[in-house]
């Protein structure tokens, strides 16, 4: 299901319709060559908003993104995350899928710390790798389609799309209610670092 | 519950919501952006392709409800879900209460749920000193200021924020602003706190998965997500009509529901849950968190076990219904009284809640037959709305007067006949330029605050019986013998003569012959739109008859509804077999004359049509000629080759509030959906308004004659000179 990541057109192409799909529903999305690269883009945020006080779950990807940050202007936390999640600015992860038709992510949040941090911060950073693009939604339920062994089937699969909205008041869109009002997405191409093709 | 003691009401529920003219504004605001942008959701996609693997799915489903909750409970206990199975809405209460109290649950909070709403929950844990919140932000609004839902997607789509500012000042004892960004940002606020200290977390579920024990919920706040993540109890509330088979099964209903509910691709959140997930704690450490599913029947297996109404199963609650039905468009969903509200809401009130509640609310049901082309789970809701008229027709002890006259006379084609030629007579003194104020037996109330044409001393009948045989007539096809027979409809025969003649003219100038069936009588629909079904069957098996004496080929009406009518004699006499047959015949027999005349000048490439030259006209589409008949084009096309400019008119297929013996009963209903029609045919700025029933034909040309306005309504088949 997930394409060749030398198969580069393919890819460009889904990365333009996520982007185009996702930034409709109000999240902001980027693209960069590594997690150093994603790590910039980190701080960027973290300078632009201001941030002071950041959770995250850890995840190869996650650290050396925060590694290459080096923001020491923000308080990382990676434990303990349901004591610092309700109070931080901002809230890192890395999800396991994305789907260019809607912009959507997905990820296996049986974990509640994933849920928390992309959920109780006013500001979610979600980090991708490029390859683990798919074009459908139906593709990203076919992968968790396992028939054989239901025992498999993660305990709390979690589908984002753009920050949390309400329309409840006369119909009016209001981006931000109990979740995120801001959802960046940073696609990571060689998320194994610079020197790994 | 005051819900239960309401019948009675409808009609001051009605006058209030025609009052409230925030809830009107809103609704027809959002009933026309709703059809734009849900056709933009669904680019790419194909509806009818969605919609029958949905009916699919959720046909198998209902046939297997048991099996797939044995199945769903077994797969979900593997996973650690503790599984309960309530028969009724009492046991799914006391469960919930009974766990609350085991684990010293003092705050619950929940995300929005239908089901829970109908089982009351709410109330029941109150009463139990639990406090109860709702998070999602419309029910939020809804809980502090105690009021229920108007709509079952939007709940609160009938407050302004100026309302909802004061609601919200009350609570956080602050005067807030009219601003909903703010308003927006104080529930949060508020709800965070509720978040973080419950003990319990309540949901419903869109979807529930029998092979992997799934529950599948769709929401947009967020709320969703932290109630089953926060607290370290977790119940869903699950109606049994929910369960799906298998886990791919989630795929294309999960396509439909947002881009039908609220036109969105995808919400922004859809959590898939299978079996309880750790708790995560504040002095950081972890638990085992409680998943409880309460699988709730209140209802769902009788209507499982009913040959009709367990089509209802296949509803995925996106409500598309009421957003494209021009009555709840006009009153909302209070009017309905109950959890479930607009179409789909009557027939799920009658099953669970009971059919006395159903029985008035049933009646607000026009008959234009719109929901049906929007419906995902493709549930044909007309039929089954007019299958819980002839139920409660039947359970009913006393029908009201109209429909005990409308059964001892409508059987009786003569008695019909000569008390509409009475009432012709009688009208006389009342006429002024040939409209009348009032109108005989169960057509009274039509005269209600519009002026109407009168009854014609010599209808339709007497007409073509004086009129040369066509057989004198020479032409193509009357060398090849095409006899096609009239059904005339009771509105063409005694009010819209001209109609019938227009038709008759038309037909023999391209060498048809047209045959009058004299023995034929009224269609049956006001009969069977009030439920009772034998008058309508006998109406059915008269004109059976007659149509079989006079040996046609096929047969046209000018009347979408009288045409549709005929197609359901086979529906009507389902039951007794030779009838069935021979109404199959006829059914197969009928079309609405302009699709037929269609057929004909295209063939003869519009010759013997006198062209209008340029003559500019707009066309409204009747609910029963676009819905039910599926003819959009034909009248176009067949107004084009006789020379006439088209101008669209702005929400051509928006209904006119006729429906039939409808504006009788509702008429303050039926007169507000005429002005906003009125309104869209003064802004086409032409002379003419072309339609092809004479039922809207009657309801706007009265409406348009007592505004003043000089726009002339006529029937396609009048606008087509020789």
């Amino acid at each position: 299901m997930f394409l060749n990541l030398h198969d580069h057109d393919e890819l460009d192409r889904l990365y333009a319709l996520f982007k185009e799909q996702a930034e409709a529903i109000s999240a902001l999305v980027y693209r960069v060559t590594d997690p150093s690269a994603a790590g910039k883009k980190l701080r960027e945020i973290i300078n632009q908003l201001a941030v002071n006080k950041l959770v995250a779950v850890p995840s190869p990807l996650v650290n050396s993104c925060l590694n290459n940050a080096g923001a020491q202007t923000a308080a990382v936390h990676t434990t303990n995350l349901r004591n610092y999640a309700p109070e931080a600015d901002l809230g890192l992860s890395e999800v396991d899928l994305a789907v260019a038709e809607t912009g959507t992510l997905v990820q296996d949040s049986t974990a509640p710390e994933q849920r928390l941090v992309s959920t109780l911060p006013p500001v979610h950073v979600a980090l991708v790798q490029t390859g683990r693009l798919v074009h459908y939604l139906s593709d990203a339920i076919d992968l968790f389609n396992t028939n054989k062994d239901t025992s498999s089937l993660p305990g709390y699969i979690s589908f984002i799309s753009g920050p949390s909205r309400t329309a409840d008041i006369e119909r009016v869109l209001t981006i931000g209610v109990h979740g995120p009002e801001k959802l960046y997405v940073i696609f990571v191409d060689r998320a194994g670092g610079a020197c790994v093709e | 519950m005051h819900a239960l003691n309401r019948r009675g009401d409808i009609k001051r529920d009605i006058k209030e919501a025609l009052g409230n003219k925030n809830l009107r504004g809103a609704l027809t605001r959002f009933g026309e952006a709703y059809l734009e942008s849900r056709a933009r959701a669904y680019a790419g996609k194909d509806f009818n392709a969605l919609r029958e693997e949905i009916c699919a799915i959720k046909r198998n489903a209902a046939d297997k409800m048991e099996d797939l909750a044995q199945r769903f409970t077994r797969a979900a206990e593997a996973r650690g879900t503790k599984v309960f199975r309530a028969a009724t809405a009492q046991e799914a209460r006391e469960y919930i209460a009974n766990l609350a109290r085991q684990k010293n649950v003092r705050q619950i909070v929940k995300s929005k749920s239908m089901a829970s709403e109908e089982i009351h929950l709410n109330e029941h844990l109150h009463q139990l000193g639990l406090e109860t919140v709702e998070t999602d932000l419309g029910e939020w609004i809804l809980q502090l200021s105690g009021q229920k839902p108007s709509h079952m997607v939007m709940p609160a789509i009938h407050m302004t924020r100026g309302e909802v500012a004061q609601v919200f000042s009350k609570e956080v004892r602050e005067q807030l602003p009219p601003d909903i960004p703010k308003l927006v940002k104080v529930a949060r606020q508020n709800l965070r706190r509720k978040f973080l200290e419950a003990q319990m977390g309540i949901t419903g579920a869109n979807i529930a998965v029998a092979e992997t024990g799934t529950i599948v919920i769709v929401t947009n706040e967020g709320n969703g997500r932290l109630t089953t993540t926060l607290p370290p109890l977790h119940v869903a509330v699950v109606g049994l009509e929910k369960l799906v088979e298998k886990f791919s099964d989630i795929k294309p209903i999960l396509e439909a529901l947002p881009r039908s509910a609220t036109a969105q691709k995808i919400t922004s959140y859809v959590s898939m849950i299978t079996g309880p997930t750790p708790v995560a704690y504040p002095d950081g450490t972890t638990g085992d968190k409680e998943l409880h599913i309460v699988l709730l029947d209140n209802g769902r297996t009788q209507m499982q076990a009913d040959p009709v109404f367990k089509e209802a199963l296949q509803c995925i609650r996106c409500a598309s219904c009421l957003n494209v039905c021009p009555v709840f468009q006009i009153v909302g969903g209070h009017v309905y009284g109950y959890v479930y509200t607009g179409g789909i809401g009557t027939v799920l009130t009658a099953f669970l809640n009971g059919w006395q509640n159903a029985s008035e609310i049933q009646n607000l049901c026009l008959g234009c037959e719109r929901c049906k082309l929007y419906c995902p789970g493709k549930i044909d809701l007309p039929r089954l709305i007019r299958e819980l008229r002839r139920r409660t027709g039947e359970k009913a002890g006393a029908p009201s007067i109209s429909s005990q006259v409308m059964a001892k006379v409508l059987p009786n084609r003569r008695l019909f006949h000569s008390l509409l030629r009475a009432a012709g007579i009688a009208q006389k003194p009342f006429q002024r330029g040939g409209m009348v104020r009032h109108l005989p037996l169960f057509l009274a109330g039509l005269t209600e605050g519009r002026s109407l044409p009168a009854i014609v001393s010599k209808p339709l009948r007497d007409r073509v019986a004086q009129t040369p045989k066509t057989s004198q007539i020479v032409g193509d096809n009357q060398r090849q013998g095409v006899r096609v027979g009239f059904f005339a409809g009771c509105l063409v025969d005694f009010v819209y003569p001209r109609i019938g003649e227009a038709v008759k003219e038309l037909l023999t100038s391209a060498g048809i012959e047209m045959v009058f069936p004299m023995e034929q009588t009224c269609c049956g629909v006001p009969a069977l739109y009030t439920g009772l079904a034998h008058t309508a069957a006998e109406a059915a098996r008269q004109n059976i008859t007659a149509f079989e004496h006079a040996g046609v080929d096929r047969i046209v009406t000018a009347c979408p509804t009288c045409a549709q009518a005929i197609k359901r004699y086979p529906e009507i006499l389902a039951g007794e077999p030779e009838w069935h047959q021979r109404a199959t015949t006829m059914a197969n027999q009928v079309e609405h004359v302009t699709g037929y005349l269609h057929g004909v000048f295209q063939r003869l490439a519009g010759a013997r049509l006198k062209k209008a030259r340029g003559t500019t006209v707009t066309y409204h589409d009747s609910c029963h000629m676009k819905g039910c008949l599926g003819l959009t084009l034909e009248p176009r096309e067949l107004l084009g080759l006789a020379g006439y400019n088209l101008v669209e008119l702005e929400c051509s297929d928006r209904c006119c509030g006729f429906g039939g013996s409808y504006s009788i009963k509702f008429p303050q209903l039926s007169r507000q959906i005429l002005d906003n029609k009125l309104d869209t045919v003064a802004g086409a700025e032409v002379g003419t308004l072309a339609l092809d029933c004479p039922g809207c034909l009657l309801q706007i040309s009265g409406g348009l004659t007592s505004r003043g306005s000089a726009v002339t309504v006529k029937h396609t088949v009048e606008l087509l000179d020789l």
